[in-house]
């Protein structure tokens, strides 16, 4: 912390309070909201926190002068909530913010115009940011982490002012999103329910009318809720939507969207090119890919293994393991191809010891009454056509498209 | 309020409980084999130091009442105020009682109950409707209480508690008294001792062992009461009851668990605990959602220890086996590995699976080569006779071939899936399962 005189203190105080202020005089949200970003490291805002640090009385500083002591409600808890981040005591700092954002959701109540939305955005980002934090604090000194569930409620209120026929409902999607974001944290999914319940049903919201930017988060959030649920088409849907909208130089963002989309579209029988997975670093899914173009049961499983924590952190995992189904088709399907060339005449007609040695030769243990359950199954789920008699232990093939395709329809 | 009593948690009767523990040869009293000393059931001074009450990690304030916010904690995602019920209705009491009843029933209520002839058939003197004793009355469950009118007299505390337990569950292989009965009875008693739990808010190992007893008497009854149902639907009201609060004890004991490791506590038996939770997601009664989640975000959050257990490994290969239709490895798994608690949760899905599989069969077999009932018997675990039985249910018919032998038909057109009135046909093998229980 560089040498401040008092004098200079007291001049970066005024000069904050004087911006801000004036920002709220000219309905200037691109000010204002420059002022609130209290985690971010801007010159301003870290100079003035130094500044605070000198001058023990700050809020006389804003009291003492009526054209800031008005929204001296505001600006107190604020000035706190800053000074209390910069030295690190992240609860004291959190606990003013949300004091000073309650009573900034007074004001913009009142105000008729939805010229303060920009501002309430960095509001929402910056109460979920310092809540987290907050919340690390707590836990290392093994006290109940209860912040970020409070920011969860203060911007369930806000997604409640937004909620109405003016100008300013465009705001909610960009709160609903932050709502996400922390309800995933938490890990309390369930919560989202209602708020998508209000979005897509609502007739005060046409969904067209948000910013690009928040429908593409929307999708992407609710589109990985239907990968928990594995509703594959609609996750397919809400995926695809926002990856076929997302800026592509945001390449971050592109990635998050394909590591769901990807398993989703291996569900519906689409394979992914190595090129894209290595592009967007989700080499991960590169072996499961190859298992399947192969007919390789053992390396889906090591795949699966290798990479199980990732996918079990991401959800994704109890949809990967399915893909076994899609690979006995393959392998089934090679094995079909290979006697093509030798004998085509006879190619339909697979000895079911020929799949028990493909299946030892791949290190798995499989015994032949097990191959014809599965075969029997396969048969069943129409993922093979033909079928399989019991004494001569032998599957024989439809002669027309014994492989039917699976048509973008869930296995 | 003063909350630490450390001094008056020794129960009041060591010697009766732990000899009621030596006789008991029930499946629920009977300790995994690994566990260091099966009969430490009485709080031993181990429990001082912990402080059986529970230490929450802001114990530092335990003068000021708790209040409803950090309570709040304690409860399971998803799991919503249901719970309120277990703590007598009342949504917004902050403070947490320490009982003080030395008896399995308060002595106001037994008398009550005595004057009013409101007995359970275990609870009578002699077979007298009127007349019952401290030995033998227990605590019932009430939905309504209010917080304010309960005084530390009504409730019990921890030790009393396990030992309300224990006796309870001594009841439960008794033959003395139709299975149903017996159920109901402890069913609605050990509702009362979680009432009783929960209001005074005690976690800890102690808290655990008594909830993991409790989820072993759901889960058990959940596969006895279906052998009673040999009439009419397995699914009776009492069978529904029963799951409900099997699932609402085990998310009581999943917070516990996860209340515990923040406190640097393992638990021995969490893994195959949270098996049990998997097999919810069998079949078509499946519930896809309990508690509000899904199974894939519940596994998302669980530590990677727990994951990577023998147990939930297990479970989690059933899961698999059962979505992608391998009907053959599945019942060859189940035969392998499960214990007797997971066997009685899968069970519910069993017949479903061998329904399926007679329709794989039957359908892509070929015409002319019957497959062997001796065969099918071996894959699907079932005596030839109920598995005669079986394909009938499900519109296939059976025959005889050239060599005697009996054997199911294919492309039969009738089958369907038998709708309801399932019974519960022997699973072969499950003598085995039963038996490695016991050692």
């Amino acid at each position: 912390m560089a040498y401040v005189s008092m004098g200079e203190a007291h001049r970066r105080i005024t000069d904050y309070l004087t911006r801000f202020s004036d920002a709220i005089t000219a309905q200037n949200a691109a000010s204002l909201r420059r002022l609130l970003a209290v985690t971010s490291d801007s010159h301003l805002l870290l100079s003035l926190a130094d500044a605070l640090n000198i001058v023990q009385d700050s809020n006389r500083l804003v009291k003492q002068n009526e054209k800031f002591g008005q929204y001296g409600e505001m600006l107190v808890p604020l000035l706190r909530a800053l000074q209390c981040y910069r030295i690190g005591q992240l609860v004291d700092s959190y606990s003013a913010f949300e004091k000073f954002a309650n009573a900034f959701i007074q004001e913009f109540r009142n105000w008729e115009t939805a010229w303060a939305l920009e501002a309430l955005y960095v509001i929402a980002y910056e109460i979920r940011v310092l809540a987290e934090r907050a919340d690390r604090e707590l836990a290392s000194s093994k006290k109940t982490t209860e912040k970020l569930k409070g920011a969860g409620s203060f911007l369930m209120k806000v997604f409640g002012v937004l909620a109405g026929k003016g100008p300013k409902r465009v705001g909610a999607l960009y709160i609903t999103c932050q709502l996400f974001k922390i309800y995933f944290k938490l890990g309390t999914v369930h919560l989202c329910r209602s708020v998508i319940r209000s979005i897509e049903t609502a007739r005060i919201f046409d969904f067209e009318e948000f910013p690009s930017r928040d429908k593409v988060t929307y999708m992407y959030y609710t589109g990985r809720l239907e990968v928990f649920n594995e509703n594959f088409p609609a996750a397919d849907q809400k995926l695809s939507y926002a990856l076929s909208h997302c800026i592509p130089y945001h390449e971050a963002n592109l990635r998050m969207i394909l590591k769901y989309l990807i398993p989703v579209k291996l569900s519906l029988g689409i394979l992914a090119l190595d090129s894209m997975l290595e592009n967007y670093n989700l080499v991960e899914y590169k072996d499961i890919v190859r298992a399947l173009r192969q007919g390789d049961l053992r390396l889906l499983r090591y795949a699966l293994q290798e990479n199980e924590d990732r996918f079990l952190r991401s959800g994704v995992y109890l949809v990967l393991e399915k893909l076994e189904l899609q690979v006995y088709r393959r392998l089934i399907k090679k094995i079909h191809v290979i006697q093509k060339h030798k004998d085509p005449s006879k190619a339909h007609q697979i000895k079911l010891e020929v799949i028990v040695k493909a299946m030892n030769w791949l290190e798995i243990e499989m015994d032949i009454d097990e191959v014809e359950c599965i075969v029997a199954m396969l048969i069943y789920k129409n993922l093979v056509k033909g079928y399989f008699a019991h004494k001569s232990k032998v599957l024989v093939l439809s002669k027309q498209d014994p492989f039917p395709k699976l048509n973008g329809k869930p296995v | 309020m003063n909350r630490r009593n450390k001094d008056d948690h020794r129960s009041d009767d060591p010697s009766s409980s732990s000899s009621a523990s030596n006789s008991s040869r029930s499946y629920l009293n009977r300790d995994k084999p690994s566990h260091k000393n099966p009969n430490r059931i009485i709080p031993d001074s181990t429990m001082a130091t912990q402080g059986w009450r529970g230490r929450r990690p802001d114990a530092a304030e335990s003068d000021v009442p708790l209040n409803r916010a950090n309570s709040q904690r304690f409860r399971l995602q998803g799991q919503h105020d249901d719970d309120d019920e277990e703590r007598g209705g009342c949504g917004s009491d902050p403070r947490f009682i320490v009982g003080t009843c030395p008896f399995m029933c308060p002595e106001k209520e037994r008398l009550q109950r005595e004057r009013l002839r409101d007995l359970a058939v275990f609870e009578r003197l002699d077979g007298d409707p009127a007349r019952t004793s401290s030995d033998l009355a227990v605590k019932k469950f009430c939905r309504t209480i209010s917080m304010k009118d309960i005084e530390a007299s009504d409730v019990r505390p921890l030790p009393v508690l396990d030992r309300t337990l224990n006796y309870l569950l001594d009841l439960f292989d008794s033959s003395d008294h139709p299975f149903v009965t017996v159920h109901d009875f402890i069913f609605d008693r050990t509702r009362s001792i979680r009432q009783d739990l929960s209001m005074q808010n005690i976690i800890g190992d102690q808290a655990i062992s008594l909830y993991e007893k409790m989820v072993k008497f759901h889960v058990i009854s959940h596969h006895k009461l279906r052998k009673c149902a040999t009439k009419g639907p397995p699914t009776s009201p009492m069978h529904h009851l029963n799951m409900e609060q099997l699932i609402k004890s085990l998310a009581s004991l999943y917070n516990l668990y996860d209340i515990n490791r923040k406190l640097d506590c393992d638990c021995e038996n969490e893994a195959e605990f949270r098996s049990l939770y998997i097999f919810l997601h069998l079949g078509s009664q499946g519930h896809n959602h309990i508690m509000g989640e899904s199974l894939s975000f519940w596994l998302s959050r669980l530590p990677p220890s727990v994951i990577r257990s023998k147990e939930m490994l297990f479970a989690r290969t059933i899961l698999r086996l059962y979505h992608v239709g391998n009907f053959w490895r599945f019942f060859y798994c189940i035969s392998k590995e499960a214990t007797y608690l997971q066997f009685c949760m899968i069970e519910t899905c069993i017949n479903e699976v061998r329904a399926e599989a007679l329709a794989c069969i039957n359908h892509g077999g070929y015409k002319l080569h019957p497959y062997p009932l001796k065969l099918l018997c071996e894959i699907l675990k079932m005596k030839e006779s109920d598995l005669e039985y079986f394909c009938g249910l499900c519109g296939l018919e059976t025959s005889v071939d050239e060599m005697g032998n009996r054997v199911l038909s294919l492309k039969q057109t009738s089958f369907s899936h038998p709708k309801g009135g399932l019974n519960t046909y022997d699973y072969s093998g499950l003598e085995q399962l039963m038996r490695e229980m016991k050692i």
